[in-house]
């Protein structure tokens, strides 16, 4: 990013913070507290455990995460190439996108107990309806075209993934990933607040109990900061380098 | 023979496209299939390059085809020199420029086929056939779409192509002049369904001999 390109992202958080302080100031509440009580509580947490706390809620994060995209992806891919097998499939799907995560998250808990495989499991069943749904809308935008250009000139099975298959998904992959990364993270609070003994959720329903909104907003705070990280560091690079051939 | 075709009939659902069409083809024939625009060409080729398998008949076709489609069909996001590599990986690299060079690329081997002009793609299109070989070359209206210029390098390509390979080539046209420039044998498909009409040898000589006035005396003679 440029000097100039970095201007505007820069200003419209400062207008978002002077907004968050003048709310804070006119509603003078310990329950609208500002962005220097935040950081304050923030400073305080590091103390007791914060960046672990951030910690596991991130692996559980990158855990159902990856299970979600992995079996999410095969599932629709599959669908996709498979009419048959979507016809069948379809409505489970539908099905599965419109069961409420709080109900997945309290009968894996019911299930397999109050245990870490539950938890990771119980967010990726959230979301693999989601990811399998984007990639089987890929998997039919799949160009014949170009399949047949594989068949006649007699690609490998995996040449076919790697060179024709895979990069035509990787714009499904790309948004599947960035709904993934944002609904995965709020669901795994949910979990930790129902039913571990450590992460940012368990925190919050801790500091819920004790109306201390300033740690709230800390550890919310400090995930956003890791999420946007990731959003940066990893999914951006990533989308620009597969686009990298478009005109 | 190194292809033979007999195909009863072709549907698709209740529509039959293609019916009662057998022909065979030697080594190194090139034959056209003339028809008009929707008649069932591409088809006809798609069966042969066993693509389509849903047909009743049978088609005996050597082991190495290679195909022109009507669009080029190149691998957006690989380059003119990986597209041909992914298509022929037992090529070597020198190989592949060789095959760039015949048609003109030799310069444009690094470049995506969104960035070069439909002509070049076409071109590229060529030589990822030539370098593949092949016993039988179809082709799928080669000159559609371009631009008069670019038509006529196709064609000296696409001729220069036939003679490296040496390959027996199938080139689809709706083109009644594209067939006899470029075949020695022309096969005329139509009707609904598609039947073989008539099938005649142009009897040309094949390079300098196959000039504009012989070929406008064989299309007054045939067509007119």
């Amino acid at each position: 990013m440029t000097g100039r390109s970095y201007f505007w992202p820069i200003l419209s958080l400062a207008a978002l913070v002077a907004i968050w302080q003048a709310a804070a100031l006119i509603a003078a509440s310990p329950t609208l507290p500002g962005p220097a009580e935040t950081f304050e509580a923030m400073r305080e947490e590091i103390a007791f455990g914060y960046f672990s706390h951030l910690f596991a809620t991130l692996a559980r994060v990158a855990a159902a995460f990856l299970i979600a995209m992995a079996v999410g992806g095969a599932i629709g891919v599959w669908l996709g190439m498979n009419a048959q097998a979507d016809r069948f499939f379809g409505g489970w799907v539908i099905l599965f996108l419109n069961l409420p995560a709080l109900v997945t998250i309290i009968l894996c808990y019911v299930w397999f107990g109050l245990t870490e495989a539950a938890a990771v499991t119980a967010v990726a069943v959230n979301k693999i309806p989601n990811v399998a749904a984007t990639l089987r809308e890929g998997a039919k935008a799949l160009s014949t075209d170009l399949s047949e250009m594989a068949q006649v000139y007699q690609l490998s099975w995996s040449a076919r993934m790697r060179h024709v298959v895979l990069p035509q998904l990787a714009p499904f992959f790309a948004a599947a990933a960035r709904n993934g990364l944002a609904l995965v993270w709020k669901i795994v609070l949910v979990v930790e607040l129902l039913g571990r003994p450590n992460g940012v959720g368990f925190k919050i329903h801790e500091h819920f109990q004790l109306f201390n909104v300033a740690a709230i907003l800390a550890y919310a705070i400090g995930f956003i900061i890791i999420v946007q990280l990731i959003e940066w560091i990893i999914l951006q690079p990533w989308e620009k380098a597969a686009n990298r051939w478009r005109r | 023979m190194t292809l033979t075709v007999n195909i009863r009939r072709k549907a698709f659902g209740a529509a039959p496209v293609l019916e009662a069409i057998s022909f065979s083809a030697g080594l190194g024939e090139r034959i056209a299939i003339l028809g008009p625009s929707g008649v069932g060409k591409s088809t006809l080729l798609a069966l042969i390059a066993g693509l389509d398998a849903a047909y009743e008949g049978s088609i005996k076709a050597p082991g190495r085809i290679a195909m022109i489609f009507q669009t080029p069909r190149l691998l957006p996001w690989r380059t003119l020199a990986q597209n041909l590599m992914i298509a022929v990986p037992e090529a070597t690299e020198a190989k592949i420029h060789a095959a760039l060079a015949e048609v003109g690329l030799e310069s444009a081997a690094d470049q995506h086929p969104e960035k070069i002009s439909l002509g070049m793609q076409r071109r590229a299109a060529l030589a990822r056939a030539l370098l593949a070989k092949p016993d039988l070359l179809l082709m799928d209206e080669p000159l559609v779409s371009l631009d008069v210029a670019s038509a006529q390098t196709m064609r000296d390509l696409l001729v220069k192509t036939l003679d490296l390979t040496g390959a027996t080539a199938l080139i689809a046209t709706h083109d009644r002049r594209e067939a006899l420039f470029l075949a020695d044998r022309v096969l005329e498909i139509g009707g609904a369904p598609a039947t073989l009409i008539r099938d005649r040898a142009t009897n040309l000589p094949r390079g300098e001999g196959r000039d504009t006035a012989t070929i406008e005396t064989l299309h007054e003679e045939w067509f007119e």
